[in-house]
C-alpha cells in the first residue's frame, strides 16, 4: 500500500475533475490510427458473417459442415462461449460492486459492455441455428401463435431463453444508467447535432441531487438484481447439456463448472480486451497496472475451479462404473478429440498456473498472452463438451466424426466481427472509463495529502 | 381390397362424363341432396320441420308461421337463427346416411368403384426379377403408392426383396422414354407407334428374326415362340437370358442329373441342418424372398430345434453373416469344398441314397482324386468335414451350393457336385423338391451358348427387357456379336446401355403396367395385371409384337396379348379351376393374385451322366488375389441402379451406398499397406478399374470382391451414371462350358494403390460394438433352453415373472387408460440386413434420398437404421445386424427437452412428431440416446438429389403422410397414418384393433419376418409374446436380472437376442472382453 499511496498523492493527485473528462473522452475526438484499422478488420469479418448468415436463411441448414450424429456443433459452442464471455461484466460490475471492491471503478464500463455486446453474440447463434428460424424466434417465446400451444416449461431450451432474454435486459439497464452520468458529461462537453443526441441519450440528467440519490439507490438495487443472475444464467445453459441423459452432458457438477467457467472466460477477455484499449486511447493513468493485476487473480481464481472441476468430472465418470460415461472420457483424452482437450487443458488449467507468479502477473506482454490462450481453451472447453460427448455416445452403429468446416469457421469469425464492431463503437462514441465513478473516488481536493476520504485515488482499489 | 364392384343401388346415379372424366356421382332421390338452383319462394326453413317432423311438433303451428315471418323479412333474432340453423344441420347431415355409400370413378378404362380417399390393391406379380413374387400394389385415385408382399401368395408370403420394394422407382422414373424412336446415322427421331409396326412389318418380312428377352417362367416365352414361329421364324431363336447364372447353371445340373431342366424347391422346415457353399440364398439366390422366408421360419426358436447353417465362402455375404458356422476358403474353391464335404459323406456308412447314388460318389471321388488331395489347402480340416457329414446325417439335411460370388467355369459342376451330396444326405424328397411343384427355371440353360453362335446368322434381333449389353462382361463380345446383326430392336421399360447398339428403341410398359403370369413353381400360377394406365407412349412388349404381325399380314388370332393370356388360363381353369364362367374365374384369379395346383412328377434317379460333369481342379496357388464380381443385393446385376432409394440403402455388409467399393480382407489389406478408401487400381489380364476400398472382415485373404450393379455411362441414367465402375470389365472371356454363361469370378488380379483417396459412402462409421452389453445381446441355443427351463421353474414355484416393463419407475400407472400400446419386437436372429425394410419405409414415408455427399456427412434420412456389428475375428467374425428405428420410448428423453412441444407421447405410446411445430433446434435429436431422429438440412425437392441427380417422381408420393420441409425434424412414427386408418375402421366397426390388422411399412416387407408389430396391451398379441420371450430386451435397457434398467427410458421396441449354434456364442456377454479391435474398430475412420 505504501508504494500505490505515494503513487497516488504524487501522480495521480495532480488531476482535476476536467483532466479526468479531457483524459477519458480523448477516445471521442481522435483515437489512435490502430482503432481505424481494428475496426475495418472488425467490419470485414462482420460483413463476411452477415454473407453466411443470408446464405443460410436462403439456402438451408445444410451449409453448416456438422451433421449427425451431432445435431449442435460450433453453432451452439459458440453461443456458450459467447454467453461465457458475457459474465465477466455483470460480475465486476454488479458482485463486486456489492463487496465495494474498488478496482472495479476503472474496468467495470468496457466489462459491461462487452457484457453487451457478447450476449447479443451468443443470441445470435441459437436463432441462426433453428431449421427456420423465422418461425423458431416466435414460437420459442411464450407468445398467441396459430398452433395454440405455449411452450413447454420442461425444456431447457425455454428455460435459456427466459435467462438470457433476463440477463441481457438487466445487464442492459445496468450499463445504461452508470452510463446516464458521463453522457450528460459529454452532452455538455459537445455542440450541435452531438450535443443534441447526447442530450437525447442522457435523459435529461442535470447531476442534481435528488437524481444522484435515486441514481445511488437505482443503481444499487441493479446490482442486487444482476447478482443472481451471474449465477443463474450459466447454470442455466448448463443445464441444456445436463438436463439430457447424453454421456458427457448428464452431470450434476455443470452448473457451478459452468459458472466458473464462464467467469474465467469473461475475466480473461475482459484481460484481452483492456490491454489494447488502453494503448489505443492513452488510459495507462486510469487503468492501472493494479487492476489489471486484481482481474488476473480473479480469473486465476477460477482457472482452479475449473481445473478442479475437469478433474472431479473424470474421477466421477471413472468411479461410477458407468461404461458409457467412461468411454466417452477415456475417448475424449485419447481419441481423435484430444487435441480439443489437451488444448482445453493447458490453456485453462496449465499456463494460468504462471500466474501464481507475481513477477509473471505483473507482465503485461505475457500476461496477454496468457489470456488470450485462455480464451481459446474455454471456446475449445465448450467445443469438447458438445462435439465429443456427441460425436461417440451410446450406440457405435450410429457414431460419427467431425471436423470444422468452411462455414463454421467463416460464423466464428464473423461473430467476433459483429462483437468487435460494437465494442469499438462503443470505445467511440462512449466513455471508456466511468467518468462519474472515477470523480466519485477522486480524493477531494481539501483532502490532499490525507488519502481520500474515499479510498483514494483509483489504485487503492488494488488492496481490496 | 375393393373388390371392383358395379353395382349402384336402387336409387339411380346420376353419372355424366365429360373428357375430364366424372361429373356427378351423387343419387338424385333426396329433396336436399342437390343445391338449390334457384331462390325458392316461401319460409326458408320450412322445409326442414318437414323432414324433421319432431321438431315440428315441439313447436304451435302459430310458432312455425311467426317463424316463418320473421324468416321472411329477415328478423330472425339469435336463438331462433342458432335453433334454425343446428336443425338444418342435423337435418343435412341425417340425410347424409341415407346416401348409398357406392361411387364409381373410371379407371383403367373401366368405371371401378371408387371412394376417394380409401386405397385399392391390386393383386400382380412383380417383373423386377424372374422370382415371381405375388404383389399387392397399393393405389390411391388412381396412383399406384406402395408396392407390398401378397400375403397369401406362397412365394412372397407378404414380402418383398429390396429391389421388388423399389419398383415405385421404375414405374414413375423421370427418364422412362417418352415415346418409340428410331436411329439412323448420328441422329435419333421419334416415331409413332405405328410407323414402328409399318416400320418393322417391312423389315422382318422373310427375314431371320431373333428374340432376346429377360427371364420369365410364364407364357411370356411360349408366347414369343409362337410369335416367331407365326412370323415364318424359327421358334428356336428365342434366347433367354438372366444375368444371375444360378438359374441356368442348377437347371442344368439336373438336366444332367436327372433329366429335368428345374430348380429344387427348397423347404428349410423339413431339415435340422443347411450347409451352403458359396451360396447367397440370403442375398441374391434364386428366390430371395421365398428362401428368406423359408429359412427365418426354420429359425424360429418357437418350432422347437431352431436350424443350423453352415456356410463355406470366401466373400462377405449376408448369408454368411447369419450362419452358426462359417468357413472362410479360398476363391474358387466351392467345388473342391463340395467334393471334400462328399468324401466325408461317402465315408460314412449312414449315408443315404440308393447303391446307384453312392457308386456315382464314388467314381466322382476317384475321378477327382487329384484334385482332392489339395484339400487340405482349403483352410477347413477333413475333421470339420467329417463332423459336418455326421451332423448332415443325424437329422435332416440340404446343401446349397453356389452363388454370384462363386460363378467361375465349374459352375454347372458344382451344381452337379451338390445334386450328389444332397443325394447322398437324402434331401431330395424332404429339403428339396423336385418331384413335387418344383421351381421352374426362368431360362432355358445353354441359351447363351447357343446365342454366342447363331447371333451372326440373324438378319434381326428383338432384345426384350433385358440388358445384356451392360450384364454380360465386354469380353463376351456381345457388342460384336450385335453389330453383325443388321437391325437390332431394344425394347426396355428403361434407357439401358442395350439401347446404343440397337436402331430402334421402343420404350416398354413396366410390369406395373402390363399384364402377364408367371408359373414360379411348376403348376403354381401367378398373375399379373395392370394398377395402372401406361403412364408414357409406351406399349407392352407382346402387343407391339402382334402389332407387327399384323403389319406382316401375318396375325396371330388374338386382339392383345392379354386375349392371348386369356386363352392360356381357359386351360389352366380346365385343368385346376373351378369349373364355370371363365369370366368369374378370371376375375377371382387376379383379386387373388395366383391360382394352380403343384404339379407332380415321378421322382427320377441319378443319372450316371453326372459322373463325367464334375470335373475339379487342384486348390488354386494361395496368395493370389482373385477377382469375385457377385450381384448387388440392392442394385442385383445393375437393374436397380437407377432407382436412388436401392442406391441409398446401404449394402448389407458394408452400408456403402451410392458406390462401388472393392472389399478385401483388412489383414491382406494391412499388409499391401492399403487402408479404407484408398484408391486401388485392379488389373487382370482383361482391363483395369479404379475402385476405393473397404477392408472387410470375413472375406478370405486372397478374394478381392467388387459388386455389379454400378458403373453405368452417364447418358443411361443421371442417378447411375456418376457411381461406381463395373468390375465384368475385368473378366477375360471365359465361360461355363455347359450353360455358356460367361465367367465372373476367379479372375487373377493385380492390386495396386493409385495414392487417391475416396470416401466411400458408408452410412455406419463404427463396426463394433465396443464391449457394450445392452445394445446387441447375443445367446447360444444352450443358453436359451437354460433360460427357458429356468423360467419353467419360475412357473412351476408360482414365481413372479419380471416382464420388461417392470422396472422402478416414478410413473408406475403408464398407460393405464388407454385401449391399446403399440409396441414392436425384432428377432436378431432373422434379419439379415437385406434392406427391403429401408427402402419399405422410404416408400411408405415419403423419404427423400439426399445423395452420397450428405450421406457422406451423416445425413442420410433413413428412419430404420441397420446397425452392423463385427465381432471377434477380423478373419471370420460374428456378425450382428440390429435394425434400429425409433424405440418410442414411454420415458422419452426427447420429449421433455422440445421447446415447442413438437414431439410428444400420444397416449398409446407412439412418440409423435408434429411437423408443423418444429423448429428446428435439434435438441431432441441430441438428447435421443438411440440417435434415431432424422433433421431436414434442406428442402429435399422431389426429382432432385443437389443439383445433379434426381429423387423419385412426386407422383409416388404416399398422400397419406406430409411432405417435410427443411428445419424439420422426423423419425419413425410406427407408420401412424396406417394405425389411424385401422382404428378409424375398427371404431366404424364397433371393436377393437386386432392383432395382424396392422402390419407396419418395415414389417409388411420383411423377407425374414424379423419385426412384428401390434398392442402390447393385448397380452395375446404376437408382439406381447416376443416382449415376454426370455430372449426379450430393451436397447439401453441394462440387465433387468441383475437389477440393472439402463436408461430406464422403456422403449416400446423390444429386441430378440441373437441365438446361434455357435461355439462360445454370447460368451463375450459375461465380461468386459477385449477382441482384436484394430483393424475394423477404430474411431469414426474418415479419410
Amino acid at each position: 500500500m505504501t508504494d500505490a499511496s505515494a503513487y497516488s498523492n504524487t501522480v495521480k493527485w495532480e488531476k482535476t475533475i476536467s483532466d479526468v473528462n479531457d483524459e477519458i473522452l480523448v477516445n471521442l475526438r481522435n483515437p489512435h490510427p490502430s482503432f481505424y484499422l481494428a475496426f475495418s478488420v472488425a467490419a470485414a469479418a462482420l460483413l463476411l458473417g452477415i454473407g453466411f448468415v443470408a446464405a443460410h436463411t436462403i439456402l438451408g441448414l445444410g451449409l453448416w459442415n456438422f451433421a449427425p450424429p451431432l445435431y449442435w456443433a460450433v453453432d451452439i459452442t459458440n453461443f456458450v462461449f459467447w454467453v461465457g464471455i458475457g459474465h465477466a461484466g455483470t460480475l465486476i460490475s454488479a458482485i463486486l460492486f456489492l463487496f465495494r471492491a474498488k478496482w472495479r471503478n476503472t474496468v467495470n464500463r468496457s466489462a459491461e459492455a462487452m457484457t453487451i455486446f457478447a450476449v447479443m453474440c451468443a443470441a445470435v447463434f441459437p436463432l441462426i441455428h433453428m431449421g427456420r428460424m423465422w418461425v423458431g424466434a416466435y414460437w420459442a417465446l411464450p407468445l398467441p401463435n396459430t398452433n395454440n400451444l405455449w411452450v413447454n416449461f420442461r425444456s431447457p431450451l425455454v428455460w435459456d431463453v427466459f435467462a438470457i432474454s433476463t440477463y441481457f435486459t438487466v445487464s442492459l439497464l445496468f450499463w445504461y444508467m452508470g452510463l446516464v452520468p458521463d453522457l450528460a458529461t459529454i452532452r455538455d462537453r459537445s455542440k450541435g447535432f452531438k450535443r443534441l443526441v447526447y442530450g437525447f441519450m442522457s435523459f435529461g440528467w442535470r447531476g442534481t441531487v435528488k437524481q444522484w440519490y435515486h441514481y445511488e439507490a437505482g443503481y444499487g438495487f441493479l446490482a442486487a438484481l444482476a447478482t443472481p443472475l451471474v449465477l443463474s444464467v450459466h447454470s442455466v445453459v448448463s443445464w441444456d447439456f445436463a438436463m439430457s441423459i447424453q454421456p458427457g452432458w448428464h452431470t450434476t457438477i455443470f452448473p457451478p463448472y459452468f459458472v466458473a467457467g464462464a467467469i474465467l472466460s469473461g475475466c480473461a477477455m475482459v484481460y484481452t480486451l483492456l490491454i489494447p484499449v488502453r494503448k489505443m486511447f492513452r488510459l495507462e493513468k486510469y487503468i492501472l497496472p493494479e487492476h489489471l493485476e486484481a482481474c488476473i487473480k480473479l480469473t486465476l481464481l477460477t482457472s482452479t475451479i475449473v481445473f478442479y472441476a475437469y478433474a472431479v468430472e473424470f474421477f466421477v465418470a471413472w468411479y461410477s462404473g458407468n461404461v458409457y460415461e467412461w468411454a466417452l472420457f477415456e475417448k475424449r483424452a485419447t481419441g481423435p478429440y484430444s487435441f480439443y482437450f489437451w488444448t482445453m487443458v493447458f490453456c485453462n488449467c496449465i499456463f494460468p498456473l504462471a500466474w501464481w507468479s507475481k513477477r509473471i502477473r505483473n507482465n503485461i506482454p505475457v500476461s496477454f498472452v496468457i489470456a488470450v490462450l485462455v480464451n481459446v481453451g474455454m471456446w475449445f472447453e465448450r467445443y469438447n463438451i458438445i462435439v465429443s460427448s456427441l460425436a461417440e455416445d451410446f450406440l457405435p452403429g450410429s457414431w460419427g466424426h467431425f471436423e470444422p468446416g468452411l462455414w463454421e469457421i467463416v460464423i466464428t469469425i464473423g461473430s467476433f466481427g459483429l462483437f468487435f464492431v460494437f465494442f469499438l463503437l462503443f470505445c467511440k462514441f462512449f466513455p471508456i472509463i466511468s467518468l462519474s465513478e472515477i470523480k466519485l473516488i477522486m480524493p477531494k481536493p481539501m483532502s490532499r495529502g490525507h488519502g481520500g476520504a474515499h479510498g483514494g485515488t483509483p489504485s487503492h482499489a488494488k488492496g481490496h | 381390397m375393393t373388390i371392383n364392384n358395379h353395382e349402384t343401388g336402387k336409387q339411380g346415379v346420376a353419372f355424366e362424363m365429360d373428357e375430364r372424366g366424372p361429373v356427378i356421382f351423387g343419387p338424385v332421390d333426396g329433396p336436399l341432396e342437390r343445391p338449390a338452383e334457384k331462390m325458392v319462394e316461401g319460409a326458408l326453413y320450412m322445409e326442414t320441420e318437414e323432414v324433421m317432423p319432431e321438431l315440428a311438433a315441439r313447436q304451435s303451428p302459430e310458432d312455425q308461421k311467426d317463424e316463418a315471418r320473421k324468416a321472411l323479412s329477415m328478423n330472425l333474432d339469435r336463438r331462433d337463427f342458432l335453433k334454425l340453423f343446428g336443425a338444418t344441420a342435423v337435418a343435412s347431415s341425417a340425410a347424409c346416411v341415407r346416401r348409398p355409400a357406392e361411387k364409381a370413378i373410371p379407371y383403367v378404362n373401366q368405371p371401378v368403384d371408387f371412394v376417394p380417399g380409401v386405397a385399392n390393391y391390386y393383386a400382380t406379380t412383380c417383373g423386377d426379377c424372374a422370382a415371381g413374387c405375388g404383389l399387392l400394389v397399393k393405389t390411391k385415385e388412381g396412383r399406384p403408392v406402395k408396392i407390398e408382399g401378397n400375403p397369401a401368395h406362397p412365394i412372397s408370403l407378404g414380402g418383398t426383396c429390396t429391389l421388388g420394394q423399389a419398383g415405385l422407382q421404375g414405374l414413375y422414373h423421370l427418364e422412362r422414354r417418352k415415346g418409340p424412336a428410331i436411329k439412323r446415322a448420328n441422329r435419333t427421331d421419334a416415331l409413332a407407334w405405328d410407323d414402328v409396326y409399318e416400320l418393322l412389318a417391312k423389315e422382318f418380312a422373310g427375314k431371320k428374326v431373333g428374340i432376346l428377352t429377360g427371364g420369365s417362367t410364364g407364357h411370356r416365352h411360349q408366347f414369343y415362340r409362337e410369335w416367331l414361329r407365326a412370323t415364318g421364324g424359327s421358334e428356336s431363336r428365342l434366347y433367354t437370358y438372366e444375368p444371375n447364372a444360378l438359374y441356368s447353371t442348377i437347371a442344368q445340373a439336373h438336366a444332367i442329373a436327372f433329366g429335368v431342366e428345374a430348380m429344387p424347391r427348397v423347404d428349410f422346415r423339413s431339415v435340422k441342418t443347411v450347409v451352403g457353399i458359396g451360396s447367397d440364398f440370403l442375398d441374391v439366390g434364386t428366390s430371395p424372398v421365398f428362401l428368406s422366408k423359408g429359412f427365418s421360419d426354420a429359425r424360429n426358436l418357437d418350432n422347437g430345434a431352431m436350424v443350423r447353417l453352415v456356410q463355406f465362402e470366401s466373400a462377405m455375404t449376408a448369408t454368411g453373416g447369419r450362419a452358426d458356422d462359417r468357413h472362410v476358403i479360398p476363391p474358387n474353391s466351392e467345388l473342391l469344398t463340395t467334393l471334400a464335404l462328399m468324401r466325408s459323406l461317402a465315408e460314412r456308412p449312414e449315408a443315404k441314397g440308393t447303391a446307384n447314388v453312392k457308386a456315382i460318389a464314388k467314381k466322382i471321388l476317384a475321378a477327382n482324386s487329384a484334385a482332392l488331395a489339395t484339400a487340405e489347402g482349403l483352410g477347413v480340416s477333413k475333421a470339420v468335414f467329417d463332423q459336418l457329414a455326421a451332423d448332415m446325417l443325424k437329422g435332416g439335411s440340404l446343401l446349397l451350393a453356389g452363388g454370384s460370388h462363386s460363378f467361375d467355369e465349374n459352375a454347372t459342376a458344382l451344381q452337379v457336385a451338390a445334386i450328389v451330396v444332397n443325394e447322398l444326405v437324402g434331401a431330395y424328397g424332404s429339403g428339396l423338391q423336385l418331384d413335387r411343384g418344383w421351381m421352374v427355371a426362368p431360362v432355358k440353360p445353354g441359351d447363351m451358348k447357343r446365342f454366342a453362335q447363331e447371333a451372326a446368322g440373324l438378319d434381326a434381333l428383338l432384345i426384350i427387357d433385358t440388358n445384356p449389353a451392360f450384364t454380360l462382361p465386354a469380353s463376351f463380345g456381345f457388342a460384336d456379336l450385335v453389330k453383325k446383326i443388321p437391325l437390332v430392336v431394344s425394347m426396355q421399360t428403361q434407357p439401358v446401355e442395350t439401347d446404343d447398339l440397337a436402331s430402334f428403341v421402343l420404350p416398354l410398359n413396366h410390369y406395373l403396367e402390363s399384364w402377364g403370369d408367371e408359373q414360379p413353381a411348376a403348376g403354381f400360377w401367378s398373375a399379373r395385371q395392370p394398377s395402372v394406365l401406361a403412364t408414357t407412349d409406351s406399349r407392352q412388349a407382346e402387343d407391339a409384337l402382334l402389332w407387327i404381325a399384323a403389319h406382316m399380314k401375318k396375325s396371330m388370332p388374338y386382339s392383345d396379348y392379354r386375349a392371348y393370356l386369356r386363352e392360356k388360363w381357359k386351360s389352366l381353369q380346365a385343368s385346376f379351376g373351378p369349373k364355370g364362367d371363365f369370366d368369374v374365374f378370371m376375375e377371382r384369379v387376379l383379386q387373388k393374385g395366383f391360382v394352380g395346383e403343384l404339379a407332380n412328377r415321378g421322382s427320377g434317379s441319378l443319372r450316371d451322366a453326372a459322373t463325367g460333369a464334375v470335373k475339379a481342379s487342384g486348390l488354386l496357388d494361395s496368395g493370389t488375389l482373385r477377382l469375385l464380381a457377385p450381384l448387388d443385393i440392392r442394385l442385383h446385376d445393375g437393374r436397380g441402379a437407377n432407382k436412388p432409394v436401392l442406391q441409398e440403402t446401404g449394402d448389407a455388409m458394408t452400408t456403402i451406398t451410392w458406390d462401388t467399393w472393392v472389399a478385401m480382407n483388412p489383414g491382406t489389406a494391412k499388409k499391401l499397406g492399403l487402408r479404407r478408401n484408398d484408391v486401388l487400381r485392379l488389373e487382370t489380364d482383361a482391363g483395369k478399374i479404379e475402385v476405393a476400398l473397404y477392408p472387410l472382415p470375413g472375406v478370405h485373404p486372397d478374394a478381392v470382391i467388387v459388386h455389379r450393379g454400378n458403373g453405368h455411362p452417364a447418358h443411361v441414367s443421371k442417378i447411375s451414371g456418376a457411381n461406381g465402375v463395373d468390375p465384368l470389365s475385368l473378366f477375360a472371356r471365359k465361360v461355363d462350358a455347359a450353360t455358356g454363361m460367361p465367367v465372373t469370378s476367379g479372375a487373377t488380379v493385380k492390386v495396386a494403390s493409385t495414392g487417391k483417396v475416396f470416401q466411400l459412402a458408408a452410412m455406419q462409421k463404427h463396426n463394433d460394438l465396443a464391449n457394450r452389453h445392452d445394445i446387441v445381446k447375443k445367446l447360444g441355443v444352450a443358453a436359451v433352453s437354460e433360460k427357458v427351463a429356468a423360467r419353467a421353474g419360475k412357473v412351476r414355484s408360482g414365481e413372479t415373472i419380471r416382464s420388461l416393463d417392470d422396472v422402478p419407475d416414478l410413473y408406475p400407472n403408464l398407460y393405464k387408460d388407454s385401449e391399446y400400446r403399440w409396441g414392436l419386437s425384432v428377432d436378431l436372429t432373422k434379419c439379415t440386413g437385406c434392406g427391403a425394410c429401408q427402402v419399405a419405409c422410404a416408400q411408405e414415408n415419403n423419404i427423400p434420398a439426399v445423395g452420397r455427399e450428405q450421406v457422406n456427412l451423416g445425413r442420410e434420412m433413413h428412419w430404420i437404421r441397420l446397425d452392423r456389428y463385427f465381432e471377434g475375428d477380423t478373419d471370420n467374425p460374428q456378425v450382428s445386424i440390429q435394425p434400429m428405428m425409433c424405440q418410442q420410448c414411454s420415458h422419452a428423453p426427447c420429449e421433455a427437452v422440445c421447446p415447442v412441444y413438437a414431439t410428444t407421447h400420444d397416449p398409446d405410446g407412439i412418440n409423435s412428431m408434429t411437423y408443423n411445430r418444429c423448429i428446428g433446434t435439434r435438441y431432441c435429436a441430441n438428447a435421443c440416446p438411440y440417435k434415431v431422429r432424422r433433421f431436414n438440412w434442406w428442402t429435399h425437392r422431389w426429382n432432385t438429389i443437389g443439383d445433379r441427380l434426381q429423387d423419385r417422381n412426386i407422383r409416388a408420393l404416399n398422400p397419406d403422410v406430409t411432405v417435410r420441409t427443411r428445419g424439420v425434424m422426423e423419425k419413425c412414427n410406427f407408420c401412424f397414418q396406417r394405425v389411424r386408418d385401422a382404428k378409424h375402421t375398427a371404431k366404424s366397426e364397433g371393436r377393437k384393433v386386432f392383432d395382424k390388422e396392422i402390419k407396419v411399412a418395415c414389417e409388411q416387407v420383411c423377407p425374414s419376418d424379423a419385426i412384428v408389430f401390434g398392442n402390447l396391451k393385448d397380452p395375446g398379441s404376437r408382439v406381447s409374446q416376443m416382449r415376454a420371450d426370455v430372449r426379450a430386451y430393451l436397447a439401453l435397457g441394462g440387465d433387468p436380472e441383475k437389477n440393472e434398467f439402463g436408461l430406464k427410458t422403456l422403449p416400446n421396441v423390444s429386441y430378440l437376442a441373437q441365438v446361434s449354434h455357435r461355439e462360445g456364442f454370447g460368451k463375450g456377454d459375461e465380461g468386459h472382453d477385449t477382441h482384436a479391435k484394430g483393424e475394423h474398430g477404430g474411431h469414426g475412420e474418415r479419410t
